[in-house]
């Protein structure tokens, strides 16, 4: 990945492998990550979640040595003030409300109790959660999971966005508006890694790549020149929605849905066509004319068949 | 004049300095259970011998006819902290089985540590969290009974003649909130339950009294007494240890039958063995290797 005087490199690597016993995490990565947003793409058991471990310095490298916005991140918590981790797992207590969950949180940043809750209060107004503030995260939906998380990642208005799979489980408007969230917060001047086993969610928010499997870097740069690989291969898209059944018919009459079947509250569709999907699926779910559409998933298995394609090319 | 959007905007006031964020955990956990009537019910039941003691106090001061039967001796604070043990141990689970357990169940551990917050300086402000409840229902009434004795008898003779008292008692209930805290939080570092890990903690005590109990009946030590020179298996109990040193900062006679470097000794170990279970358990990342 190049890089130039004016974009300093915000993560760098040098033969950085980890190991977990006999099992392999992550095999020999030299890379340099340039400041902006880009996507850690590659399906589950790649090896993304311990490179993104290892970014926020949870992890000690095996062998190999990483830095971040310049300096080593093993043991060096202060660089935490500089960077915001949304973790894929749910990390909250039930019994909190969101506001008061990211105003602990917010206070670790060494800033008061005031400015901790003023903080909290405009990250869960940035992630459109500021009229659930006062709710107990334990009633809050997988979305407002996904987002209360992410809200806690920014409060403090890092150099370095940090996002396991920040996307998962959300409904189509608040998957919209969360990339564009952190499309803006590259346009501030930020920095964001943000990963995800699906291409044209990270499509849709960098083309900036670097696809990972079985724990090493496969390939980095634009995300055009494996997007036709992609394309070859059908995408499947789980969807939990009231009205199930309605939203079956209309897919039917989309001609890149390939096939469809039911699954409890849940449609899972198989589409030739992703983008088209999913932008579709945007428009139905912000009409709201066939129900709410509560959450849409995709497995990795999508992507899975093509590294597969990849690696033995 | 048109007004942009000026989006995202740093804090820029002053920050707490580095190393203190275990006062953040430690302030935000006492909040916690201080908000919860349960805990404030248990804390105000565990100050009921302060008040029994302290009426024997104001007796034995005041009507010469009980200054027999009541009065006050360096012992007094010592058996008023002996008193204080039980709800040292109701202290220590309901407050401590829960205080790393309940983080690793909701997964809390794994943002702690990505904000500028030390694995030591989390340890230390949950550590502070129990430690401060304990010496709650230890060292604060036990000095404060040692202030009613002066204000009541008038004058310092006492405490002038046993200035010792302050700082044994100050001593052994620092070394007492220390090794239980540190027992403790070990222990909640081992489970997501904090059901499982108060059982745990409840069945060790237990156990190793009993266990002593036992190896001293079938070793023929069960009438070892101390200062006898004969061996004894008290040291394997940690809660017949903490008395042994007590009595030795009380500098009353030993208690158990076995030597009083053995209970140190054993003290100690307990506490760099939950320094390490600590050490290991706690981590954002759990590396199963």
């Amino acid at each position: 990945m190049t890089t130039t005087a004016a974009a300093p490199d915000i993560v760098t690597t040098e033969h950085l492998s980890k190991w977990y016993g006999q099992v392999i995490g992550l095999n020999d990565v030299t890379l340099t990550v340039p400041s902006g947003i880009t996507g850690l793409l590659g399906p589950n058991g790649a090896g993304k979640s311990t490179f993104m471990k290892l970014i926020t310095g949870q992890l000690k490298p095996s062998k190999g040595g990483i830095t971040v916005l310049g300096e080593p991140i093993w043991r060096n918590p202060k660089l935490y003030f500089r960077i915001g981790f949304c973790p894929e797992q749910d990390a909250f207590y039930d019994r909190m409300t969101g506001l008061e969950w990211i105003t602990a949180l917010s206070r670790l940043n060494g800033v008061g109790e005031a400015e901790a809750g003023a903080m909290a209060r405009r990250a869960l107004d940035l992630v459109d959660l500021a009229d659930s503030a006062g709710k107990k995260i334990g009633a809050y939906s997988k979305g407002m999971r996904q987002r209360v998380k992410l809200a806690q990642a920014l409060a403090h208005d890092p150099d370095l966005l940090i996002l396991d799979e920040p996307l998962g489980g959300m409904d189509p408007i608040a998957r919209r508006k969360t990339i564009r969230l952190i499309k803006d917060w590259g346009r501030a001047g930020k920095s964001v890694i943000v990963s995800s086993h699906i291409l044209h969610e990270i499509e849709s928010m960098t083309s900036n790549i670097l696809l990972i499997n079985q724990g090493r870097i496969l390939a980095e740069g634009n995300v055009h020149q494996i997007r036709d690989l992609i394309d070859e291969h059908p995408h499947t898209v789980y969807i939990k929605a009231d009205e199930t059944r309605a939203l079956a018919r209309q897919f039917l009459t989309y001609d890149d849905v390939l096939s469809l079947k039911f699954e409890d509250d849940a449609v899972v569709v198989q589409t030739g066509r992703p983008d088209a999907f999913y932008a579709r699926l945007t428009e139905l779910a912000a009409s709201g004319e066939l129900g709410t559409i509560h959450e849409v998933t995709s497995p990795d298995d999508n992507l899975q068949a093509v590294f597969q394609y990849l690696v033995k090319a | 004049m048109p007004i942009h959007d000026q989006g995202y905007r740093r804090y820029g006031g002053a920050r707490t300095p580095r190393g203190q964020a275990w006062i953040v955990i430690a302030k935000a956990g006492m909040r916690t259970f201080l908000a919860k009537k349960a805990f404030l019910g248990l804390l105000l039941i565990s100050w009921f011998p302060f008040f029994v003691r302290a009426v024997q106090v104001y007796a034995a001061a005041n009507f010469p006819q009980a200054r027999q039967l009541l009065a006050i001796k360096p012992e007094t604070f010592r058996q008023f902290l002996d008193q204080q043990n039980i709800w040292v141990f109701f202290i220590t689970v309901y407050v401590g089985a829960g205080l790393i357990a309940n983080d690793r169940r909701a997964n809390a551990l794994q943002l702690y540590l990505s904000k500028p917050l030390t694995r030591a300086e989390y340890v230390f402000g949950k550590l502070v969290i129990l430690a401060t409840f304990l010496l709650l229902v230890t060292w604060v009434p036990a000095i404060l009974l040692l202030i009613l004795q002066i204000m009541f008898a008038g004058n310092l003779t006492f405490f002038k003649e046993n200035l010792f008292l302050f700082p044994a008692i100050t001593l052994f209930s620092f070394v007492q909130a220390l090794t239980v805290s540190a027992a403790m939080l070990a222990l909640s570092s081992l489970s997501n339950s904090s059901r499982y890990v108060g059982i745990l903690y409840t069945a060790l005590i237990f156990f190793t009294t009993a266990l002593g109990g036992v190896l001293a009946f079938a070793l023929g030590l069960q009438h070892a007494e101390a200062g006898t020179g004969r061996p004894g298996v008290s040291w394997i109990s940690p809660s017949a240890d903490l008395a042994q040193i007590g009595d030795a900062i009380f500098r009353l006679p030993l208690r158990n039958d076995s030597p009083l470097l053995l209970s140190l000794f054993i003290i100690v170990l307990l506490v760099v063995v939950s320094g390490a279970v600590l050490e290991r358990r706690v981590r954002g990342v759990e590396v199963v290797a």
